[in-house]
């Protein structure tokens, strides 16, 4: 509640007014882009006569076919696949480490715990693209001789990598929803006898479920949007790099492109729809001031 | 301490240090090493060990003096940084004062809204300003701009330099970075204690005079914070920029901030040399690293970081 009961109504209007002309070209420039997928002609020049319906773009872009005149197939499945490998494999990572140290920086009061959390926040202002020239040469020089594992290793590398980039403000996403839940719960669980990890995976973990999912879903979204991390390290392709190399695929395809786009949305707009309370508290965990 | 703690310790933090180890600190030095030694197209092993000593920077300080390619991208930098910075504070506390005045359920609706530049993929927000701004007919705005008789003929946004190139790349990250001051905002505002805004109403004050003499006044830390923050991440942010170059919408040179040239210098197309990366990055990480502890003492971060009260 706010000061909803004493406001003039008449204003709310002409501000609801305001802020939607401001997210005109938001709305239009997604909506564009899925009305594109399901026409033959792409509808970004307004034109209603360039809107055909039609599901062929779609039905390509699931049988890989990039040319409307034969050429080339990509395995879009496969693709997909990989893509979502790379997502459940960073949100994993994250989750795992950030329940883990987020407990101890919450709870624990050990030395050199307020210089953690310093370190931990300079790292996440830290400029990514000085560091990405260091990881890659690590990934250069731990790349296996042998061409059998190289695919799973370059798997495994840009999913560690890349959850890297997420640690620092996870722990502290994380350390907040634990400093919310009240110390008796704790106490009761070390008078019994049990020991620190017990009490963390037999009283706080359940407790704190639906932080471990904000930081999970947060995760999983920065896995699945990520183009610069799976383009320098993964050896197939995910959707972003997919869409990436075919953009200038000549005019007539370029629906097809909108299509792949549109499924490359999809997760976020699942989750938008079912997870809106998560997505507008999760970036404010971390931060309360 | 005593070793039941350590290996307790151990456990919890372990990973966490590990992965802080591999992949910020170990690259971190190796950015640094490679940014001495005559690296190209990443042949390691021939370059490795070849020292050249500061001549990476001796070259980058050459460029900055001679080169018009670099002096644009610095110029860029400067310029993109700036307006964005500004679009993005100011964009995020006029939407979260906005969405404060109207009712739950549209406020929510819009501030999920502009969460979507955030949440949805970068190539797939790339592709829909890419079809907006598109140089062709089929580009939105060129057809918008031609139905009302602007423009007779389609005009390439992106080519224009500078400021048709720098627009673009400011819309783009503008409306990315805006959600970030919103949701701070808007959650500054909820701890406002809702008596003063309603006292405020009962003696007859306007929105605006309340935005202004109470709302405002009372999220000054989180106007710094959201600043200083804003700043580290817009000097550092490409991937944006980097699709919006590559797929050509718009000029290389004038799309292109110092961030994404280490980017294209260490990993682009054709020639690579990432020892002339290296150095840059260094030189970005120097202005990072200095502007992160500036942040800390503005903000006092080191204030909020209470002793746990239960641990014994």
């Amino acid at each position: 509640m706010r000061d909803v009961e004493t406001r003039p109504r008449r204003y709310s209007r002409i501000i609801i007014l305001a802020i939607l002309l401001a997210s005109l070209p938001l709305i239009i420039g997604f909506t564009l882009l899925v009305l594109s997928s399901f026409s033959t002609d792409m509808v970004t020049n307004l034109n209603p006569s360039s809107f055909h319906p039609t599901i062929e773009n779609w039905i390509n872009v699931f049988h890989g076919k990039l040319a409307t005149t034969g050429g080339i197939r990509a395995n879009i499945l496969r693709i997909t696949l990989n893509t979502l490998i790379v997502a459940l494999g960073v949100a994993g990572v994250v989750t795992g480490i950030s329940a883990l140290a987020g407990y101890s920086l919450s709870r624990i009061n050990f030395r050199g715990r307020k210089h953690m959390m310093v370190l931990l926040l300079i790292l996440h202002a830290f400029p990514g693209v000085a560091l990405i020239v260091g990881v890659y040469l690590l990934y250069r020089l731990t790349f296996p001789q042998t061409s059998d594992f190289v695919r799973l290793y370059s798997f495994v590398y840009v999913i560690f990598a890349r959850a890297a980039l997420e640690i620092p403000m996870s722990v502290w996403l994380m350390k907040g929803f634990f400093d919310t839940i009240p110390w008796e719960f704790e106490w009761s669980g070390i008078i019994d006898g049990a020991s620190r990890i017990k009490v963390w995976r037999k009283i706080m973990l359940p407790l704190i479920k639906p932080g471990i999912l904000a930081v999970a879903l947060f995760a999983f979204l920065a896995g699945w949007q990520d183009i610069i991390y799976v383009r320098t390290f993964l050896i197939d392709q995910t959707l972003a790099t997919f869409i990436e190399a075919n953009i200038e695929a000549e005019f007539s395809h370029m629906p097809l492109i909108a299509a792949a786009g549109t499924l490359y949305l999809l997760p976020t707009i699942i989750f938008f729809i079912t997870a809106q309370q998560i997505l507008l508290q999760g970036y404010s965990g971390g931060i309360k001031g | 301490m005593n070793k039941d703690r350590l290996t307790t310790l151990s456990f919890f933090l372990s990973p966490m240090i590990v992965m802080v180890l591999l992949f910020y600190l170990v690259p971190l030095v190796m950015t640094v090493y490679i940014s001495f030694t005559q690296m190209r197209n990443w042949n390691v092993s021939k370059y490795l060990t070849e020292f050249v000593g500061f001549y990476n920077y001796h070259r980058l300080f050459y460029m900055f003096q001679h080169d018009p390619t670099f002096k644009a991208v610095l110029l860029t930098t400067v310029v993109f940084v700036a307006i964005t910075l500004v679009i993005n504070v100011f964009g995020g506390l006029t939407l979260a004062l906005a969405t404060f005045f109207i009712d739950e359920r549209p406020a929510s609706a819009f501030r999920l809204l502009w969460l979507l530049p955030r949440m949805s993929p970068i190539a797939v927000y790339s592709l829909v300003w890419y079809y907006f701004f598109h140089g062709s007919e089929i580009g939105t705005l060129n057809s918008i701009l031609m139905k009302l008789g602007v423009i007779s003929q389609p005009i390439p946004w992106g080519q224009i330099v500078p400021w048709g190139a720098w627009s673009i790349i400011i819309f783009v990250n503008g409306l990315v970075g805006v959600s970030f001051g919103m949701i701070v905002f808007t959650s500054a505002l909820n701890q406002i204690p809702k008596e003063l805004v309603i006292a405020a109403r009962v003696d007859g004050a306007s929105s605006w005079q309340i935005s202004r003499r109470i709302l405002i006044p009372m999220v000054k830390w989180h106007f710094m914070y959201v600043l200083t923050w804003q700043f580290l991440s817009l000097l550092t942010t490409y991937p944006h920029l980097f699709l919006l170059v590559q797929w050509d919408l718009v000029n290389g040179d004038y799309g292109t901030t110092l961030a994404l040239y280490v980017f294209n210098t260490a990993f682009g197309m054709g020639e690579q040399d990432q020892g002339l990366a290296a150095a840059a990055a260094v030189l970005l990480s120097i202005i990072g690293i200095i502007g992160g502890f500036v942040t800390l003492k503005v903000l006092q971060f080191e204030k909020m970081m209470k002793r746990p009260r239960g641990d014994f």
